[in-house]
């Protein structure tokens, strides 16, 4: 009873407005591809120094909770996470837009955030110690294993090309090698440049591979980015009989948001994963899902926001942040002189249990902020003219490359990522699976090397792998998500046989395209090229230390191997068919343009400045985007509108967030 | 008039030694203090402690930026490039500085980086869980030496000083252990608490964070630690291993001398204020005063116990 006490405490009108800021601000910045939580949360510690603890805390958390919740909007409508949490929220909330129904997806990706959000929060309330434990049970083996089970949803997602999406996976492991090897210390395929010495940074690197491809299609045609909703709106009557209809993948989605979100490093993007795989597996319609399926957006952002609550498990009962976000509240809580631990909960339970109603508060609050904000952000993104949205989306995915860490070299590793993306996509090779070897990559390596290690001192290496209780659950649900599609796809070609009807061609950038049946000839170029690159990966291997090859020397082996394989089953294949001649449209041109400009854009932003740069390019992009030939009132219009959102964002970078501009010659 | 013309032209005669007047009053707005590491660590700690009380001591406040990649190698390559006026510090770290640039190129060398004062250390520490049988470092190394390479220690990295210090454990004992890297204080604590490996090679910190929870088995300080009076040293045990993290601030090579030793004395005067020694003291950290007048012959004694060291891991030959 003591517990529901604390909840008037938290009711304070001082920490009901902190929490109603924190939400707003913080789900504004999640929207912002590369702006995250940690940034956020990380600027306002110093404000709550001076504050009453709890206060502090329930500010800092609202804003974690709604950046989570923010990272949806752009997932949603510019197919680029917000946040890595959103990263399966785009494989069908980007295809439910591009439809008309962006609008439910948001209703959708609300309500779902919502629930998570307050599942993990009463997790943490009344579970908080005993769930603790589940941190501890997860060793170096699980999260081995926990890793492969993300990364079998590429069998999942690239149906009917499975080849090319291990292919991409491959790619995507190699990408998170790239740096200083946490395991042995090696310094891995910088190539000798100082900026691979870091490794590629996830954040930029998702913004680049999924967004820049939107940005060159969005200016490729006259065509609306989305296709204007029939009633309009969030239809949020709808979307709530829809999640009603849905209970069990919502809770099913936020219990697996929770237990992940307790596992430290683990985080928000593999709990959204593993919860989509799993609501796809125990779909009835599975080959939907990636093409807008609903219960895409539902199981992932459930899942997201239940790693909050769940995160702060393990922050407050083992003093082990679960995120980044999770170690700045951390640090700000040592600050206020509050020694966290097991006796937190007793010692300073006034603190903690107001800090935990607070969260629950303002995840509730999400409902009506976010319903307001997503119908605004919704409409502008459907109204704006295309040659205002194509630059303003570019100049997005630049600022949130750069604001990372500050550094143009994110930037530009950006747009060059975002430019090979969209040619590996258009000759069969998507993104996602790039995507997850980079996410999971390092997790898997390191799981792997330590059990390994671990194993070989005790001499029980079989044991340690296969032999555990929680790993052998993880390999049945890996193995069962990797054995469906394929069994589904088997038996969906057998009926096919009896039906003698062809498959159905997906259609739309996005979805996947089914492999061709005559001699895929770029691809084979492309498998030719995977396989040099392979062996290089292999001769990079010699020079390292024994702990920091062993995974390098794998992914060379198989990246290799499938792409050989991929060759030989094209040679299977009959020749020709439409041969296809590189002709250059109008499309092709301006594509190819609106790449220079971006390339030249983060080439030139360290010499000449951020602001002239970004300008000019503003502009630039405009012209390029432009099909409706306008007066030149509207133009003058145009203009002024990207200059000041240039201004606009610069300022808020300098002054508020407090970055390092490139200031260059200019300014 | 003429008097207070004269007044006018007195104070600005008075002010022209531009340099030593700024050094004075510096600073006269905020500073920007960038932390190579992941937020949650020692580093960032121990630096939200200070910043709790730079406001006090300088009238300004102190924005924490964090930029961490390559083991604080990403922001430390670029510490020479930020400009020298004093407003933008960074922290440092012993071993990291003196080993990285030992391990291949990471885009700076250990001279190119200006320390103005390292301010804490962490030991090292032995730890083990609660329900572990071992209840002394003696009954540790007993069963090391009749198990060769069974008693695995998670620590923090590969080349680390948690590393360095499990590598001459094994020398000193004589004994045969796994060191199982892990990326970071919070990963390795997790390891040893869920039992993964038998014991850990850590931070004496780690034994505030955890409570009852972990057991301190030995400690690398010169004393007994405040925090844990009943924790024996490994000097008392009869083993030469003292040594652990340093942290400090560094600034770019271009700021002025005058700068260097202003804001060396104001972390020392943040390292005298009362609530700060207690915040740190009992988290387990271990006060130092380096200032900048001391800074070469430490960081020249360091560097030469950490290449020794480098030689053990098998950094260099």
């Amino acid at each position: 009873m003591e517990i529901i006490g604390y909840l008037l405490d938290a009711l304070t009108p001082l920490n009901l407005m902190l929490a109603l800021i924190g939400v707003i601000l913080g789900t504004v910045i999640g929207a912002l591809p590369g702006l995250s939580a940690t940034m956020a949360v990380a600027v306002l510690v110093p404000f709550t120094f001076a504050m009453d603890p709890a206060a502090g805390l329930i500010a800092l958390g609202a804003i974690y909770t709604g950046a989570i919740y923010g990272g949806a909007y752009a997932a949603i409508l510019v197919n680029t996470p917000g946040t890595p949490s959103a990263i399966a929220t785009t494989f069908d909330g980007f295809p439910m837009a591009r439809r008309g129904d962006g609008g439910l997806a948001i209703s959708l990706a609300t309500i779902a955030s919502v629930v998570g959000g307050i599942v993990g929060a009463v997790a943490l309330l009344v579970l908080a110690p005993p769930l603790a434990k589940v941190a501890l049970a997860f060793g170096p083996t699980e999260y081995f294993w926990l890793a492969m089970f993300g990364l079998t949803l590429i069998a999942a997602l690239s149906v009917g090309n499975t080849v090319k999406g291990l292919i991409g996976a491959c790619i995507g492991l190699f990408l998170s090698m790239i740096g200083v090897a946490v395991v042995g210390g090696d310094v891995r395929y910088t190539m000798g440049m100082q900026r691979f010495l870091a490794g590629i940074d996830l954040t930029s690197a998702i913004i680049g591979l999924y967004c820049v491809p939107v940005i060159l299609d969005l200016v490729a045609n006259a065509d609306p980015h989305l296709k204007p909703s029939d009633t309009g709106g969030l239809r949020f009557a709808e979307g709530l009989r829809y999640s009603l209809s849905r209970k069990l993948n919502v809770i099913r989605s936020s219990v697996i948001g929770t237990v992940i979100g307790i596992l430290p490093g683990a985080g928000g993007s593999i709990a959204g994963l593993v919860s989509y795989s799993e609501a796809r597996r125990s779909s009835g319609n599975p080959e939907s899902f990636g093409k807008g399926n609903p219960d895409g957006v539902i199981a992932t952002e459930a899942a997201n926001n239940a790693t909050v609550g769940g995160g702060f498990i393990p922050t407050l009962v083992l003093g082990i942040p679960g995120t980044p976000p999770d170690a700045i509240i951390l640090g700000a809580l040592l600050v206020q002189g509050i020694k966290i631990g097991p006796t937190l909960f007793t010692t300073d339970a006034n603190i903690v249990y107001t800090f935990i109603w607070g969260l629950l508060v303002a995840t509730i609050l999400m409902l009506p902020v976010g319903l307001l904000i997503g119908r605004y952000a919704y409409s502008s993104i459907t109204k704006v003219p295309k040659a205002v949205l194509a630059p303003t989306v570019a100049l997005l995915t630049i600022i949130g490359a750069f604001a990372i860490h500050s550094n143009v070299d994110d930037a530009q590793l950006m747009v060059g990522l975002g430019i090979l993306a969209w040619i590996l996509n258009r000759y069969g090779f998507q993104p996602s699976p790039i995507v997850l070897g980079l996410v999971l990559g390092s997790i898997a390596e390191q799981g792997f090397v330590q059990t390994y290690l671990i194993g070989s001192a005790s001499g029980r290496l079989t044991e340690m792998f296969f032999m555990r209780p929680i790993s052998i659950g993880i390999i049945g649900a890996a193995l069962l998500t990797l054995i469906f599609p394929i069994w589904s796809d088997w038996k969906a070609k057998r009926r096919n046989q009896i039906l003698q009807v062809s498959e159905p061609m997906a259609d739309g950038g996005t979805e996947i395209t089914p492999e061709p049946k005559t001699r895929d000839v770029p691809g084979m170029v492309l498998a030719v090229i995977f396989i040099a690159l392979g062996i290089a990966i292999y001769f990079g291997a010699s020079t390292l230390s024994a702990l920091g090859s062993v995974f390098p020397i794998t992914i060379a082996a198989a990246l290799v191997g499938f792409s050989a394989l991929l060759i030989v089953m094209n040679l299977r294949r009959p020749a020709g068919g439409p041969s296809e001649t590189l002709h250059l449209d109008g499309g092709a041109k301006r594509r190819m343009a609106l790449g220079a400009i971006m390339l030249a854009w983060v080439l030139l932003m360290p010499e000449i400045g951020f602001l002239v740069t970004s300008i000019i390019a503003f502009v630039a992009i405009m012209v390029i985007a432009d099909y409706d030939r306008p007066p030149a009132r509207t133009w003058a219009i145009w203009i002024a509108s990207g200059v000041l959102i240039c201004v606009g964002f610069w300022w808020l970078m300098a002054n508020v967030l407090l970055l390092r501009m490139p200031a260059g010659v200019l300014f | 008039m003429r008097t207070a013309l004269a007044t006018i032209f007195a104070g600005l005669l008075a002010s022209t030694p531009l340099a030593a007047q700024s050094v004075e009053d510096f600073p006269s707005q905020p500073m920007t203090y960038i932390i190579p590491f992941n937020a949650g660590g020692e580093s960032d700690i121990s630096a939200r402690f200070q910043q709790s009380e730079w406001e006090n001591v300088t009238g300004h406040q102190v924005i924490i930026q964090y930029q961490p990649g390559a083991g604080g190698a990403q922001a430390w390559s670029q510490l020479n490039s930020l400009p020298g006026d004093g407003y933008t510090i960074m922290g440092i770290n012993l071993p990291h500085t003196a080993l990285q640039p030992l391990e291949g190129s990471v885009g700076y060398a250990t001279e190119d980086l200006t320390p103005v004062h390292y301010f804490h250390y962490t030991p090292d520490a032995i730890f083990v869980r609660a329900q572990s049988e071992f209840t002394s470092l003696e009954q540790l190394v007993e069963f090391a030496k009749e198990n060769p390479g069974l008693v695995t220690f998670a620590g923090s990295g590969s080349n680390s000083s948690n590393n360095l210090a499990a590598i001459r454990f094994n020398e000193q004992a004589g004994v045969t252990t796994t060191y199982v890297p892990f990326s970071g204080t919070g990963p390795s604590i997790t390891a040893v608490l869920g039992g993964s490996t038998m014991a850990g090679f850590n931070y004496a910190t780690s034994g505030v964070s955890q409570g009852d929870a972990m057991r301190m088995l030995a400690v690398a300080s010169e004393e007994r630690l405040e925090a844990f009076p009943d924790v024996p040293t490994f000097k008392e045990l009869g083993y030469d291993i003292v040594g652990g993290a340093y942290r400090g601030v560094a600034v770019p090579a271009s700021t002025s001398e005058e700068l260097r030793q202003r804001i060396s004395d104001i972390v020392s005067e943040i390292n005298a204020q009362p609530a700060f020694v207690e915040k740190m003291e009992s988290a387990g950290f271990v006060l130092t005063d380096i200032g900048y007048d001391e800074m070469d012959e430490f960081v020249a004694e360091r560097v030469e116990e950490y290449t020794a060291g480098a030689k053990a891991l098998g950094i260099i030959q």
